[in-house]
Parts: structure tokens; C-alpha cells; sequence
């Protein structure tokens, strides 16, 4: 019986992984992700982004008004 | 088990596919557009090796998405909404919807102008252009639409034989290289130029989309070096034909007004240098660039809302069964096309400004990046090492200074006076 596993390829491991790869990658996305609680610097940081990419994006708007 | 050198080449074979494909899509209309209009502004010189930083600033920022992609089995939005929560989570998918869209309109711009060239109206060529998006869709695997994909992207090194037929200068080439120079002088047309092939190279739908396409395509934390290959040898075909465009318009340069100019009115200024075929081949890479980034960044989208809206979301899905997925796709891509056919619409402009967009959104979408994958708890072994953080700080820091920049040249361009530019 042993002498039968040993003879298996890799064409045929290559077979059975690509059977089995989609089920176990839906099983990983399945499982639940806890919610991560951003600290207070990463929280500054976020914000602080935010206004950038607000204010610039005004920035933006302004000179597509201006030299319209 | 050890592996023989041709069977590890078909294993690569097997593995590319998103790192080519995000590298080559960014390599859309806007950005040729913008690097031919660097070449046709500048000629050799600063531009040529800032380029080439610009690709690993992409490389860098797109190998993280890999071993998160690998790693989590997730998509990027997915994993923003579950990390973050859905505060957080909305601003990246605002963000990204807003740029995704604004950019594909910029794409079918690229496939009109370039369609232009050779007397084609408006409307048939963003059909063109829709009509190969259903096409490469059509099988429902992801596997067919990679390889269909891939092959149209590698087109877009066309634009390395027409450098060579403007006969470029290679000594001028080589001491760019060498030493960055010459250096233009920074004012705010520069300021445009830098920002706009900074936003040509690295933007935010390149995350979601490579890190989406690599859990579709089915990698695995063991599949990540191959990974880095895919997104290496994609970072350098890329370089090579932004390098490519910006030769073939040196040759222009200081004759034209590039800020100006059109895909088809670039393929015709670049006529006498490189004859007719020269000038259609850059005008068939122009609509290319367009048509393969219309592919990449509708299903980039699609991917996104599938991801938050929790809908079946695969390039594998049946046409039953994706509905909402390849509703999104085709919605979007059409309603762009639709906006490119209003006449009077100012089409340069919209092209210009979309780039700088891209760079001002980055920064925000880096640090989710960094903050996901330097997460212990989701990434295990795979967390990124203190090299790779320190690259994509740099990363963040020189997109932000570019952005402040291109805000001074804007607010106050009497500042650069005071910094010795003009």
C-alpha cells in the first residue's frame, strides 16, 4: 500500500493542490477579521491626510477654475 | 523537491499575470501622455532617471499588496472595511471611486485621440474600446482574461522601437543617467510634469487591483517570491516604455507647447522625425494604453464595490452569478465613455489634472497599506521587515512633498523665485 502513495507525481500533486486550493482560500476569506483599534498617532495621521488631500484637492478645483 | 530551471521558468510562466498587468495598466493614456509630454518639454536629461525612481517607488508600494493579498486571501477594500471599520473604510472607497473614475474617462480621452490619428469619429472608437472590454470578459475565467489582457499590454512596448526610430541621442541618454542633469529649472510647469509622471507610475487603484487579482488568481504565502518576480519584471517592461516615450518626444523638445498637446497631435509633431509608420505605431500605443487600463481599472472598481457590498466578486464568476460584479465593471466603463463624447469638453485638461489627483490621494491609501501590512495579527511571518517600512515612509514623504509642492506652485508661485527657479 505504501509502495502505491510513493509513486504518486507531481503532475498529480499539482491535480489534487488545484482541487483543493479554491476551497481552502474561501475558507480563510470566510473567517471572521476582528475590528483593530487605530491608536492616537495613527489616528493624527489619518486626519491629518484627510485635510491634506481636502485642501489640495480644492487647490486643484481652483487652478481648473483659473485657467479655464 | 528541487526544481529543474525550465520547470521553475513555467512556473513563473504560470505565476505572473497582476504584477505585469497593474505595472503595464498604469502605463495608460494619461500617463504616455505625460511622459511624452516630459520628452517633448525637457528632452534627456533629469526626467529620464526620475522615471526610473518612480518604478521602484511602484514596486516597492506593489510587492506590499502581494504578500497581503497572499497572505489575508482578501482584497484591499475588504480588508480596509474589516480591519478599519466602514468610517475609514468609505473614505478609501471614496477616494478610490472618485479616481477610478476620473481616470477612465482620461483612458477612453487616450484610445479617442490616438484613434484620431488615423481619422476614426469619437464615437466608434470608444465603442472600440467597449466592445474589447466585453470581449476579453467573455470566457469568465481569469485565467483566459489575464492572458488576453497580458497579451494586449505587452503592446504597450511599442513605444521602445519608435524611441529607436527618432535615432536618439545616446550619449546625452547615458550621461542623464549618470548624472541626473540637465535639471530644470522649477517652476510650476515643472512642478505639473514632476507631479504628473509621479502619478503615472504609483496611484491608489493599483493597490486594490493587484492585491484583489492576486487572491483571484489564487496565490499563496508560498506563491509571494514569485510574486516580487511578477511585479519586478512588470515594474521594468513598464520603465521601459515610459523610457521609450520620452526618447521618441526628445527630439521635440523646446519646439512645441507639450502642455498642449493630444496623443494624435504628438503622433503628427513626431511625423518628419519618424516617418508615418513610426507615428502610427505611437498612436496604436496610445490607444493600447487606453483600452488595457480601461480593462484593469474598471475591474479594479468592481472588484472594490464587490468587496464592501459582500457580492460575488471574480473574474471566474458566470454571468448568473456576477451580476453585480460585471454590472459595475461595464457601468462604469460605459459611463465614461459616454462623458468623453460630450462635446467641448476641455479633454487636455481633464487628462492633467487627473494624474495630479492621483498623487494627492496616495498618501492616505499608503498608510492603510502600511498599517495593514506591518500588522501582526493578519500578516504572521509575512509582516513586513524594517527595510520595506522604511521605503514606503520614504515613499509617502516624497508623494506629500510633491503634492505641498505642486500646491505652492499653485498658491504662491513667487516662492520658487525665492528658491532660485523662476
Amino acid at each position: 500500500m505504501s509502495e502505491k502513495y510513493e509513486h504518486v507525481g507531481e503532475a498529480e500533486e499539482g491535480f489534487v493542490l488545484s482541487a483543493l486550493e479554491p476551497d481552502q482560500l474561501v475558507r480563510a476569506a470566510n473567517k471572521a477579521m476582528p475590528r483593530r483599534q487605530l491608536r492616537g498617532g495613527e489616528l493624527a495621521l489619518l486626519w491629518a491626510l484627510r485635510v491634506y488631500v481636502v485642501f489640495m484637492l480644492m487647490v486643484v478645483f481652483w487652478q481648473a477654475w483659473t485657467t479655464r | 523537491m528541487k526544481r529543474g530551471f525550465g520547470s521553475r521558468i513555467w512556473l513563473i510562466w504560470l505565476l505572473i499575470g497582476p504584477g505585469i498587468l497593474v505595472m503595464l495598466g498604469e502605463n495608460d493614456g494619461p500617463s504616455m501622455l505625460s511622459y511624452a509630454a516630459t520628452g517633448a518639454k525637457f528632452g534627456l536629461g533629469f526626467f529620464l532617471p526620475f522615471v526610473v525612481l518612480t518604478f521602484a517607488m511602484a514596486f516597492v508600494v506593489q510587492e506590499m499588496t502581494v504578500r497581503l493579498g497572499a497572505a489575508t486571501h482578501r482584497g484591499h477594500a475588504s480588508l480596509i472595511f474589516e480591519r478599519f471599520g466602514p468610517f475609514w473604510g468609505w473614505f478609501a472607497m471614496i477616494d478610490l471611486g472618485i479616481g477610478n473614475f476620473l481616470t477612465l474617462i482620461t483612458e477612453l480621452i487616450a484610445v479617442r485621440a490616438g484613434m484620431s490619428f488615423f481619422g476614426i469619429p469619437p464615437w466608434i472608437s470608444v465603442l472600440t474600446a467597449l466592445a474589447v472590454l466585453g470581449a476579453v470578459l467573455l470566457s469568465h475565467r481569469y485565467w483566459t482574461w489575464e492572458r488576453t489582457t497580458l497579451l494586449a499590454a505587452a503592446f504597450n512596448l511599442v513605444f521602445v522601437p519608435v524611441a529607436l526610430m527618432a535615432h536618439p541621442d545616446w550619449s546625452a541618454f547615458g550621461h542623464a543617467f549618470a548624472t541626473w542633469q540637465p535639471v530644470p529649472s522649477l517652476d510650476k510647469d515643472t512642478v505639473l510634469i514632476l507631479l504628473s509622471d509621479i502619478g503615472a507610475t504609483v496611484t491608489p487603484w493599483m493597490l486594490f487591483f493587484q492585491q484583489s487579482a492576486t487572491v483571484d488568481k489564487g496565490l499563496t504565502a508560498k506563491d509571494i517570491h514569485f510574486g516580487r518576480i511578477d511585479t519586478l519584471l512588470g515594474a521594468g517592461l513598464a520603465a521601459a516604455a515610459a523610457l521609450g516615450t520620452i526618447v521618441a518626444t526628445a527630439p521635440l523638445a523646446h519646439h512645441i507647447s507639450a502642455s498642449s498637446f493630444q496623443a494624435a497631435q504628438f503622433a503628427q509633431a513626431l511625423q518628419p522625425i519618424i516617418g508615418h509608420f513610426g507615428a502610427a505605431l505611437f498612436a496604436l500605443g496610445m490607444v493600447e494604453a487606453g483600452i488595457v487600463a480601461c480593462i484593469t481599472i474598471s475591474t479594479s472598481s468592481a472588484y472594490a464595490f464587490g468587496e464592501v457590498a459582500r457580492k460575488p466578486h471574480s473574474l471566474n464568476l458566470p454571468a448568473k452569478e456576477g451580476k453585480s460584479f460585471y454590472a459595475v465593471l461595464y457601468t462604469c466603463a460605459a459611463a465614461a465613455g459616454a462623458i468623453v463624447l460630450i462635446p467641448g469638453l476641455p479633454l487636455v485638461f481633464v487628462v492633467l489634472v487627473v494624474n495630479v489627483i492621483a498623487v494627492l490621494a496616495m498618501p492616505p491609501a499608503l498608510v492603510f497599506l502600511y498599517l495593514l501590512v506591518n500588522d501582526k495579527d493578519i500578516m504572521g511571518d509575512v509582516k513586513s521587515p524594517r527595510w520595506a517600512n522604511l521605503l514606503a515612509g520614504a515613499v509617502v514623504v516624497l508623494l506629500t512633498a510633491a503634492g505641498v509642492l505642486y500646491g505652492v506652485s499653485v498658491v504662491a508661485p513667487g516662492a520658487f523665485a525665492w528658491l532660485g527657479g523662476h
